[in-house]
Parts: C-alpha cells; structure tokens; sequence
C-alpha cells in the first residue's frame, strides 16, 4: 500500500496543511465578524445616546413625552410604564393558557394528539407580528369599541390581548419542553405508590419542571416587551400612564412603538434623536434583564441535568455575567425602578394564584381524588381549547378575509392607486430580495462562526464571550437592530434607504439565530464519532466535512429557514432603512424595494378607504402563507431526522 | 533477553488535565507483536496513557504534556510531527462502539477514502479483508450498505475493529473495547485480539483482570497516574513485585 509508507515526521508540515489552515482562518474571520457585529451593536446604540437631552434621572423619571413641542421634555416614564403594563396584561392572559396547553400536550394528550398540536402551536410562533397587528386593529379593536361602548378600542386592553395570543406559543412550547424533561421514573415513583395522574403531574411532575416553565414565562416576557408592530397598530400611542393605572381602556405607548413611529421623522443629531437612543438602551437593558434570567434559569437546568450524568463540560457564561451585570446595575434607581414593577405585578399574579389554590385547597378536601383529577383535567383540556379558539378565529380570519383579495391579478400585479388596486408583487419580490439577502450573508458568518467555536475553539474566554453575546442578541428587539441599521448605514454611512442596508440589518437579525441553532447542532454530534475519524487519520476538516456535517446538516438547515422565515416576517427593523411604498422593483442593491410586511402596515393604518383593508387582507395572507411555509418545511425537516437520528 | 526490539518507549511522561496531575513520570517499553494490556482502578490514568500513544488528548480541553513518547525511536510529540500521520499509524478502538451514522462498507472505507483512496475495486477488497479480519465478514456481507448503527453492539464493536484495520496500522489501541459488551461478544473481541497479534501490537486498556489475564503478554498496573508495575503478565498476576499489585489483583482494594 503506497500511502502506508509515510513517515511521521514531516518537514513541510505548513505547506501540506495549507488547505486545513486556509479553512480554519476563513472559520476564524466568520468568528471575528460575528463578534464585531454583536459588539458594534451594542456600542453604536450606547453611543448615539449620548448626550442626552436631559439629565439621566428626569429622562427616566419624567412624566411627560413631548419630544417635538416648543419646549421639548423628554419623560421616558409613561413609556416605561406603558411597556410593562401592557406586559403585564398580555401575561395575566397568556400564562395560565400557555401552561395548560403545556401540561395537556405533555402529560395528557395521547401520542397522536401531541404529534399534530406540538407542530402547531410552533407553527403559531412564526406568524409575522403585523398580521397579529392586522388583526388586532381590525377585529379586535372594532369588538373592545363596541363592546365596552369605549371611545376607541385602541387601548391597553387590545394591546395586552394581542401580545398575550402571540406569547402563548413561545411559552407553551418551552415550559412543554420543560415538563417533557422530568425524568419518566419521577413519574413512575409517584403512580406506583398509588397516587393518580392528576396527584402526580401536580405534585411530582409540575414542581420538578418549575424552573423551566419560569423561564418560559421570561421568555414570554421578553417577546412581548420587545414586540413593535402590534403594538404600535393597536395600543393608540399617547405616551400617558392610564388614570388610574388599572384602567385598561386607556390608550398606552410603550418604548417600542415610540421608536416606531419617531425614528422615521427625527433630525439627525437633534436632542429628540439622542432621546431616541436613550430609549432603545433602556429597551434593551429590559430586555437584556428579562432574557439573562431566562438564560441563567436554563442553564441551572442544563447544569443540573448534566450532573446527573458524569460530564463536567457544563457553560457558566449565564452565571458569570449574571454577575457582572449585578454588579453595574445594582445600585442605579433603573433596576430598582424595573424590579418594583414586576415585583408589584408579580405579585398581584402570584397573590391570586395563592389564593385560587387555597380555595381549591379547601374545596379538595370535600370531594375525591378522582373528581379532582376530572376537574383539573377539564380545566386544562378548556385551556387547550380556548388557545385553539382564538388561533382559529386569528387565522380563519386572515384566510377567509384574504382569499376574497387573492386572485393571479393580485400576485402578479404591482400596486396602483395607492394600494387599493392592483396586486402585491413587488411588495412579494422586495420581501424575498430582502429575506434572500439577509440568509446569504448571515449563514456563512453564523455557521462558519459556530464551526470555529464548535470544533476548533477550546471553551475559555473568547467563546465565552461570543457565545454570551450571541444569547443576548438573540432575545433582542428587532425594532434595536431597526434602530442600529438607521444609525450606522442609513445616516452614519449616509447609504439612505436602500436594499442592501435592510438585507445587511436583517442578517444581523438572524446571525445570532443561526449561531446557536448550528451550535445545537454540531453539539448534538457525539464527540465519539470525531475521536472515531481522527483515530483513523483524518485532519480535523476531513473529520468535520465527512462525519460531523453530514448528521448536523438537517439542524443547520432548520435554523436556517427559522431565520428566513423571520427575516421575511419583519417590520420593525426594516421600516426605515429599507422601504417605500413603491410600485416598482429595485434595478440595484441601492434602491429602495417593498415588502410586504410594510405593504400591510402601509394599507392598514395609512390609506383610507376600504379597498385599502381588503388590499391588506389578502397581502397578510400571502405574507402568512410564505412564512409558515418556511416554518412547515423547517419543522418536518427537524421531525423527520430527529426520528431518523439516534445515538 | 539480550536486546528486546521496542515500538513504544515512554519517557518521564508527565500530564495535567488543568491542575490535575493524571500522568506521573511515566516509563514505559512496549514491543511488537505483543498484547500489552494497561490495568487499574478506576481514574488511575491508564486511558489517558493509552490516548497519549496516538495523541488523541489533543483534542480535549485543557491537556498539557511533559515528557517524550518515542514510536521506532521518534518522539511523536515532537515539534515537527503529524498528529494526522501518528494516527494512521496508531490506530483505536474506544469504550463505546462509535461507528459514523454511514453504510457498513462506508464505515471502512472511511479511512483510506480520507488518504486518498478512491479506487473502488481496492476499497472493495479493503472493506472485505478488514471485515473478514476483524471476524465480522460472514454476519455482514449482505447487507454492507444498511446502516452501521443497525448493528448490535458487539458486532459494531467488531465493526470499529475492522475500521482501524482498514487503514494498516502497526499498534492498534483498545480503550476498554468490553466494557459495553455482552460475555459472548466479548469472548469473540478477545478471540480476535489473539488473532490479531499475529500481525499488530495491540495495547489494551481493561477493568476486567480477568481479560487482562486471558489476552496479554505483558501487564501494566497503574494506580493514581503512576506506573506502579509492569512486566509478563505471567509474573505480574503470579508473584508481582509490589504490594500493591498484589492487593489490585487479590482484589483487596480497587
């Protein structure tokens, strides 16, 4: 055999591995990308804040909101209280629904049954936030104006209703797989004593899951305090507090849509942009809050599970910055501020919860075991419903309005007459510019970064930090990168609203997305496998390209789509970077295009007339068609090798 | 026993997983053609010495080496050698089976597609000398390109077996290649590791004294990342030396 006569040594070992180092510099220069998108982000917005208008605690505490009178105030605190209020409502709403669902779909539902929902209800998190805001503002608006015979039905109400459906099932999906991950012989303990199932997922099964399903409700949280669209569509937007602040009729701004609808018009350098600014750094230190006690609630999860089996490869990134960030903010008035009004909200929520068991304590003790379970069981099979209700009402809705729109005139027309006739296409074409440009430039620089941090990187400092990083952008809200795409290409690089800017914006969106999934993926790989190819004396490429990609293709790829998917779903970060209400295509990357996420918006809040809804109706449809199409193709690829795949 | 001819000599080989000192002044001569097989509790280091031979603790975190490994005379961890190179010398088989998510025939023609090999007729007959080699031939010559992972656990064993044959190595080493396995498949394993010293030197990490006693011409004993005593295994497991080999073997403690 002529390749056994090798030797060992090697003198020219650089030149034989020219092609193992050219790859493994390319995976690097993806890694450094990443990070200096992650970390330009950050900086840019903390940057364009200063100065502030006025000083740091009247901007936090002040009471009014008028950026563009006379004598301008910058008051932040109706926005902030807007924010968590209408926080607040979505979850009093979404959280017992989305925990029944979880507890059915887990522990009630048969096999069958799950197979169909769990899909489903995942399929619910990819509908685009302008076709919940679509709805929102003509349906449910219209039902809370009559209804209650309020003035306008643009209130808090609508908006927390709204919010609180779109959180259900980014909830109910992960505090389902939280209660899927309690060890079945947990289970099998309780049943063998005699207990019944009802005793058993209430005493056994929900307070092991606990934590997970904390976090869900993080999650949740954060979904819905980052949300811009819906809210921006339906809340009404007066930067007021509600008087008296239970009155849920009143019209309420969060940060979200003040940015929304300010950023577009702000001169640049103004003391009004500044303020701008000032908001989306305290959206984002919210956020950053929400979603770093989520992760650090997960990842005590993970450690845990982990030290059940022998492994000591565990992260403690959460951990660490959880520290650090305790350490910043530990003494500023803000995180007081934020903490005193989840902890008053919280603790309404947790008072009643107390007191609904107490009853159904007392209530318990009367009848048998057996009634118990039937009622509980009931309960939740109501929850399910009730979810499905809604769900069904939201998309026969959208399918039943939009089919009267859709004809082969409508997708292969452009629009004339300002929307009100003609079709979506070019509204369609700018979508697919945007979501096409978006993946192409963020999968190489996610994968190539997850590869390096993977499979060439030991775990110290540097992943530790990209990985930190990632997590946090990921729990991001768009209208931030929306915010940093605005500052940096349309103005600072003085770009104005062009394609390229909004494809570059939406990658960012993504990267931290495809980061992790791939990550996940390559993971999932047993490292058995790699030791099994090197052992037999492949390189590291080698070993990565022929046994290590192949079965973490179908993860990628599902990340993959997740983020076009998401990329063609969203408003926010495109809204004033990117788009027109134009009628024609872009000839170059430095036009402006449509899409149709703005096409609804535009339709919906801008043009009278009611050819201009029906117009609407049937854009949301198609945009929905697209994007769950994209999340259909995603999940049977992940059902069908996660079958396919075992270890 | 003039001048014995030596394929891998340790020397003062020292390792640290972060702070934790795993491998302490370790010296050691191995010849060829013979079943060397490394005994201990558990943790005592004797599967850190083993992936030192065919540096595979390169690839975990946190390693660090001190001392030399020498293969015909040359120090492996030297500053111009090939790991990649090593390995196609050294070949392994590890504690669990761990075929790649491929055919059969794919499992085995991996390692000299990854050299190059792209000749089907020569990787035909590599897969089937392998397989046959390794005593997996007649279970498997059916059905080559069903799925690896289709296998029972000790014919995927046997099926790592043949992989690292498939690419001719000289030693082939064994991370507690049982210890996943059945008695009857472990039987055919130990079958197999006297068939092949016939043309390998095989080094064997085992927990089962048993099997170290059955399979091996010399027995290494280590005991928290010292090597403790090392000679025939005959004498080792008949009057060893140190005392603590006997109360290891005696199974006083351990």
């Amino acid at each position: 055999m002529v390749y056994k006569k090798r030797k060992i040594l090697d003198f020219n070992l650089s030149k034989k591995y020219f092609k193992e180092n050219l790859i493994r510099s390319l995976l690097i220069i993806s890694a450094v990308v990443g990070i200096i998108v992650i970390f330009s982000i950050l900086f840019f917005l903390v940057r364009e804040s200063y100065p502030l208008p006025t000083d740091l605690s009247s901007f936090l505490s002040g009471l009014e909101w008028k950026p563009t009178s006379v004598n301008p105030r910058f008051g932040a605190f109706p926005l902030i209280v807007g924010t968590l209020l209408v926080t607040l409502g979505a979850m009093l709403f979404a959280v017992p629904l989305s925990i029944g669902s979880a507890i059915f779909i887990s522990e009630i539902a048969t096999p069958k049954i799950r197979r169909i929902i769990k899909p489903i209800i995942e399929l619910l998190a990819g509908i685009p936030s302008v076709v919940y805001g679509f709805f929102g503002l003509i349906i449910l608006v219209d039902w809370i104006h009559d209804g209650f015979g309020v003035p306008t039905g643009e209130t808090w109400l609508a908006g927390s209703i709204i919010l609180g459906i779109m959180a259900i099932p980014t909830i109910t999906s992960v505090a389902e797989d939280a209660i899927n991950a309690v060890p079945r012989h947990y289970k099998e303990g309780s049943l063998a004593m005699g207990a019944t199932k009802w005793q058993t997922i209430s005493k056994v099964v929900f307070p092991s899951a606990i934590s997970g399903i904390t976090a869900a409700i993080i999650l949740g949280i954060g979904r819905a305090v980052g949300e811009t669209m819906a809210v921006m569509m339906i809340c009404g937007n007066s930067p007021i507090i509600p008087e008296p602040f239970w009155d849920v009729f009143s019209p309420i701004r969060t940060l979200t849509s003040t940015l929304g609808i300010e950023i577009g018009e702000v001169p640049f350098g103004s003391g009004h942009y500044h303020a701008l600014f000032g908001v989306a750094v305290l959206l984002l230190i919210i956020t950053l809050i929400v979603n770093i006690s989520a992760v650090y609630i997960l990842g005590k999860i993970k450690e845990k599970q982990m030290a059940l089996g022998k492994s000591k490869k565990k992260s403690r990134i959460s951990q660490d910055l959880l520290e650090k960030i305790k350490k910043y903010f530990k003494n500023t008035i803000l995180l007081f501020l934020l903490i005193s009004f989840y902890f008053v909200g919280g603790l309404i929520f947790v008072g009643s919860i107390v007191l609904i068991g107490i009853f159904l304590y007392y209530v318990s003790k009367k009848i048998s075991q057996s009634s118990i379970q039937r009622i509980s069981f009931s309960i939740i099979t109501f929850s399910i419903i009730i979810v499905f209700c809604i769900l069904g009402l939201l998309l026969g809705y959208i399918i039943l309005n939009g089919m009267g729109a859709i004809d082969w005139e409508f997708l292969t027309m452009p629009h004339t007459n300002l929307g009100r006739q003609g079709g979506v296409v070019t509204a369609l074409l700018g979508t697919l510019y945007l979501a096409a440009g978006a993946i192409a430039i963020a999968l190489p620089i996610g994968v190539g970064a997850a590869i390096y941090l993977v499979e060439y990187t030991k775990e110290g400092k540097f992943t530790k930090i990209i990985r930190t990083a990632a997590d946090l952008l990921n729990g991001t809200p768009s209208i931030v990168f929306g915010l940093f795409g605005f500052a940096f290409l349309t103005l600072f690089l003085g770009w104005g609203r062009v394609l390229l800017a909004g494809q570059i914006t939406l990658a960012f969106m993504i990267i931290p997305t495809i980061l992790r999934t791939s990550e996940e993926a390559l993971k999932s790989v047993p490292q058995s496998i790699r030791e099994g190819s090197l052992a037999v004396g492949a390189t590291r490429w080698q070993t990565i390209r022929r046994v290590v990609l192949p079965p973490a293709s179908p993860g990628i790829i599902t990340g993959a789509i997740l983020g076009i998917g998401r990329a063609a779903g969203e408003t926010a970060p495109i809204m004033f970077i990117a788009v027109t209400f134009t009628a024609f295509e872009p000839s170059s990357l430095w036009e402006p295009v449509n899409a149709l996420s703005y096409h609804i918006l535009v339709l919906a809040t801008e043009i009278p007339g009611p050819e201009a809804k029906v117009s609407a109706g049937g854009a949301a449809l198609v945009l929905l068609m697209l994007v769950i199409g994209l999340y259909i193709i995603a999940i049977a690829i992940r059902n069908y090798y996660t079958k396919k795949m075992k270890w | 026993m003039s001048k014995e001819k030596i394929i891998i000599k340790t020397k003062n080989l020292n390792l640290w997983y972060d702070d934790n000192h795993a491998l302490i002044d370790v010296n050691l001569n191995m010849q060829p053609n013979k079943v060397t097989a490394l005994i201990g509790p558990s943790g005592c280091g004797k599967s850190t010495l083993i992936r030192c031979f065919n540096r595979m603790n390169d690839v975990i975190t946190g390693c660090k080496i001190k001392g030399q490994v020498e293969y015909h005379g040359e120090n492996i961890y030297g500053p111009k050698v090939d790991a990649v190179e090593i390995r196609k010398k050294i070949g392994m088989v590890f504690q669990k089976p761990n075929p790649f998510p491929k055919s059969i025939y794919e499992n085995i023609a991996y390692g000299p597609r990854v050299q190059g090999m792209n000749n089907k007729k020569k990787l035909d007959k590599i897969v089937e000398k392998s397989l046959k080699d390794a005593a997996l031939w007649e279970e498997v010559k059916d059905r080559l390109n069903d799925s690896a992972m289709g296998l029972s656990g000790g014919q995927q064993q046997r099926l790592c077996i043949a992989r690292s044959l498939a690419i001719e190595p000289e030693i082939i080493l064994m991370d507690e290649p049982c210890s996943s396995l059945d008695p009857i498949a472990t039987a055919k394993i130990e079958d197999l590791i006297n068939e092949l010293k016939k043309n390998y030197t095989v080094i064997i990490v085992t927990h089962n004294m048993q099997q170290a006693a059955r399979v091996s011409d010399y027995t290494a004993y280590m005991y928290l990342g010292k090597m403790i005593e090392y000679g025939k295994t005959k004498q080792i497991f008949e009057k060893p030396k140190e005392d603590l080999t006997e109360k290891y073997i005696t199974g006083r403690f351990g």
